[in-house]
């Protein structure tokens, strides 16, 4: 893809954070303000058009209250899981 | 409240207003956001990049249309103003519908904004390479153009739109690539 935002789009970062996010009741832009980015942000990671950093990924984490390894995978999560 | 306004004068900006737009905060610009629009902006930029570079040429117009020489002029001078107006008009509603990304510092701006502004950065120096490269092709190997030869003016029409143009591609790629969220 010419105009890929993806760190690498070879191989995406799959990730359970709209899940966790509607899990706590907090809207786009209450957790972009918890991690400090732009609600946008949020949107990309949750449509897996963007893979985080690894500080982002841990912020992200301690904001939903769960473990790095329960939010991102490399390959993706098994629905219902 | 009284918090300064920090001005970033390298990037031509100001802290509250990068954040105003970042945020969102004056509804009327959302209309720009849709990539539609965006894309609409762009081409309308490409445009008016295409017709300010022309106006050196211009001249050439009035004396085809049989115009006198005063009528031409103030036809050519009002048109020529228009055009650059509009074109920096566009290049406001751009900087808008972008959020200001393309100029803004990093400090002001999270991971993915950093990373799409320098992507839009890499592929405006590129577009402007190959335009440039283009240009240099036609002017050595293609022939006579008129466009090349311009009579009694100085070109100074074709700095403008390069200025434009290198002022205003980052947030031209910005604009037409960002997907709608």
């Amino acid at each position: 893809m010419l105009f890929s935002m993806s760190r690498n789009p070879e191989e995406p970062v799959y990730n359970r954070i709209e899940d966790a996010r509607l899990a706590l009741g907090l809207t786009r832009q209450e957790l972009a303000d918890k991690v400090g980015v732009h609600y946008q942000t949020i949107g990309y990671l949750e449509r897996e058009e963007y893979s985080p950093s690894l500080v982002l990924a841990l912020r992200i984490a301690k904001s939903l209250n769960q473990e790095v390894s329960e939010l991102f995978s490399l390959t993706p999560f098994k629905k219902g899981k | 409240m009284s918090k300064k306004n920090k001005i970033y004068w390298f990037e031509g900006v100001t802290e509250k207003g990068v954040k105003a737009l970042l945020n969102d905060e004056n509804s009327k610009y959302q209309w720009l956001r849709p990539q539609r629009n965006r894309r609409i902006l762009v081409i309308l930029m490409s445009l008016g990049l295409v017709l300010t570079s022309l106006g050196s040429y211009w001249p050439t117009l009035k004396t085809n249309l049989n115009l006198s020489p005063g009528v031409g002029l103030v036809i050519y001078s009002v048109t020529v103003i228009f055009v650059i107006f509009a074109t920096l008009g566009c290049y406001s509603f751009l900087r808008i519908a972008v959020r200001s990304i393309a100029d803004a510092p990093d400090e002001l701006l999270d991971e993915r904004q950093i990373a799409v502004r320098n992507t839009s950065y890499r592929y405006a120096y590129f577009i402007l390479c190959y335009v440039l490269m283009g240009l240099m092709v036609l002017m050595f190997f293609g022939p006579e153009l008129q466009m090349f030869q311009p009579e009694g003016n100085d070109g100074s029409y074709v700095v403008i739109a390069a200025l434009f143009a290198t002022a205003a591609l980052p947030s031209m790629v910005m604009a037409w690539r960002e997907k709608d969220i």
